[in-house]
């Protein structure tokens, strides 16, 4: 590791499409141990910049760094290898295999991985997530909010030194919500590092310890949840000003 | 599987070659198509149902095979398993090829992409009269200086049985998992580390050295090699053997392959009208049996034996919040 501790980073990343400058000169850097909400209203473009930072866009300028080392154009598995792991806004899980299939396919991607090492982890995975005994049902017959628990056990399955979770609170009920939020504290506390994003600030400011706001591609706010919640720049982002 | 099934299998198979000599010319010549088909049908059945990539390319790659092991045979004098061989590798190669060239297609850009390949080929076949002897047909080396069909019989059978073999050793293996995710979701597949274009141009490769060895037997056992071999017609025979039978699982395309060759020669008598027929099946297969005809009949057969255990008691699942 290098740069104390920084496990990511963006650095001026740009990104546009077409004439829409989706990200804009983007300062992002992800530390270990960091739980950190990135929020911001519809359209900011905190998509764009998970994208860039997984490896599943390649920014148009800037530099991406894992580890301090520059990977622009390390394709998203690469990404993955490198212990960057992420869910999706819109939940994409291999709908017509099973439960525990969709578990092992990261595990397997491992290197010196093998069959009966992997079921095993996926087993407690999926114990921790209250899946267990839904593990021969395809991954499609599950409801919503487990859609959700088991894109984020698949992430966990490639042991990631970070987890970007995209918009894990959204369409899932209140009830599942917490437990959703409940899981994240207990993998925050077991060494995980996460970037959640979320345009839902009650949510992120239950579990963030540092904030980050985007508005209109632009960084806007960085900092302690108090702090940026006070930020009349971050009030008038929200209230459309 | 395992179990029971297993020594079904074993059971059917010992008599089949048993009794394989009892079998009069006509209807051991439909059995040995039959086998040609099945490799067909299940390599296609790896690239479309396992890794999601609908190529109409798969007829092209037995045309390859077959003039490649012809052509070398017939110029170098090689024996012809080595011509197969070659065959079988200059298939992979170009298959690899393929997939690496249509990466970012999927759906009917692929499904065209191919096409157009395909067409390719067989007028780059038909169009070198001086090479392949175009449409009068390229007269190739006997596998065997025999009357008896019997010695094809058993090696196409032989070849069917390693193709199954492999094939089944793959999709039981990571890799059939990783082609797996590739066709549910590339981007979900590429965020959980597995590397998608390899995958891919693999998916491409195997499936098309398959159809290079199909071709390669069929040229030797045949006689005469024809464009018409890469022709779209013959993809459709081999598109309908896969989804009549089950595209996802390599048996049923196997099934479907031996169900729809003995039909066709059942039905001879309706002329025309077979086909009719069989794009009726083909269309009741899609709107109302879309993983196959065979695919429950094959799920129940692979369960034959199971020891059923206890149900769990339900779990409380009143609530979304509860089933977490």
């Amino acid at each position: 590791m290098s740069e104390n501790g920084v496990l990511v980073r963006g650095a001026t990343l740009q990104k546009h499409f077409g004439g829409i400058m989706a990200v804009d000169a983007v300062e992002f850097a992800v530390t270990e141990g960091d739980l950190i909400g990135l929020i911001g209203p519809n359209g900011s473009g905190k998509t764009t910049l998970i994208n860039l930072l997984t490896g599943h866009l390649i920014p148009d300028a800037g530099e991406v760094y894992l580890r301090g080392r520059r990977v622009n154009g390390l394709p998203a598995h690469g990404f993955a290898a490198q212990g960057i792991a992420r869910t999706f806004q819109l939940t994409q899980l291999f709908g017509r295999m099973t439960v525990l299939e969709n578990m092992l396919v990261p595990g397997l991607t491992r290197p010196h991985s093998t069959w009966g090492a992997v079921t095993k982890r996926a087993r407690t995975y999926l114990e921790f997530l209250n899946l267990a005994h839904l593990e021969t049902l395809n991954a499609k017959n599950l409801s919503g909010g487990q859609h959700k628990l088991l894109e984020l056990g698949r992430a966990l399955m490639l042991e990631p030194a970070v987890l970007f979770l995209d918009e894990p609170f959204a369409g899932v009920h209140p009830h599942l919500r917490d437990e959703l939020i409940k899981r994240i504290h207990e993998l925050h506390r077991s060494g995980r590092t996460f970037v959640v994003v979320d345009h839902d600030m009650e949510s992120i400011l239950r579990i963030a310890q540092r904030l980050v706001v985007m508005a209109r591609g632009r960084k806007i706010a960085d900092g302690p949840p108090a702090l940026v919640r006070a930020d009349q720049t971050v009030l008038a982002a929200y209230s459309g000003l | 599987m395992r179990g029971l099934p297993v020594y079904v299998l074993l059971a059917a198979t010992v008599t089949l070659l048993a009794y394989a000599h009892l079998l009069n010319s006509y209807w051991m010549h439909v059995a040995i198509i039959a086998m040609f088909y099945g490799i067909l049908a299940s390599s296609w059945s790896l690239l479309a149902g396992y890794a999601g990539l609908f190529s109409l390319g798969h007829m092209a790659f037995a045309s390859l095979g077959g003039y490649a092991s012809a052509l070398l045979v017939q110029w170098y004098g090689i024996p012809i398993p080595f011509g197969m061989a070659a065959g079988v590798a200059l298939c992979c190669a170009i298959g690899g090829l393929i997939g690496w060239v249509c990466l970012r297609m999927s759906g009917p850009y692929l499904a065209i992409f191919t096409l157009a390949f395909s067409e390719i080929v067989r007028i780059t076949f038909s169009t070198e009269d001086q090479v392949t002897a175009g449409m009068a047909g390229l007269h190739t080396e006997p596998l065997f200086h025999s009357v008896s069909r019997l010695p094809y019989f058993f090696t196409a059978f032989g070849l069917l049985a390693f193709s199954l073999a492999v094939m089944g050793a793959i999709v039981h293996s990571r890799w059939g998992l990783f082609f797996r995710a590739v066709r549910e979701d590339e981007q979900a597949a590429a965020a959980s580390g597995v590397r998608v274009a390899q995958f891919r141009i693999l998916a491409f490769a195997i499936a098309s050295g398959f159809a290079g060895l199909a071709g390669g037997f069929y040229a030797h056992y045949i006689g005469i090699l024809t464009p018409s071999l890469g022709s779209l017609d013959l993809m459709a025979v081999v598109v309908v053997m896969t989804i009549i039978g089950g595209m996802e699982r390599i048996p049923t395309a196997v099934g479907g392959a031996f169900g729809v060759e003995i039909l066709q020669e059942l039905l001879r008598a309706y002329g025309q009208w077979r086909l009719v027929i069989f794009g009726i099946i083909l269309l009741l297969t899609m709107r109302f049996a879309r993983n196959g005809l065979l695919t429950p009949l094959w799920i129940q057969f692979v369960r034959l034996g199971e020891v059923r255990s206890v149900p769990p008691p339900p779990r409380d699942v009143g609530q979304e919040g509860s089933r977490i």
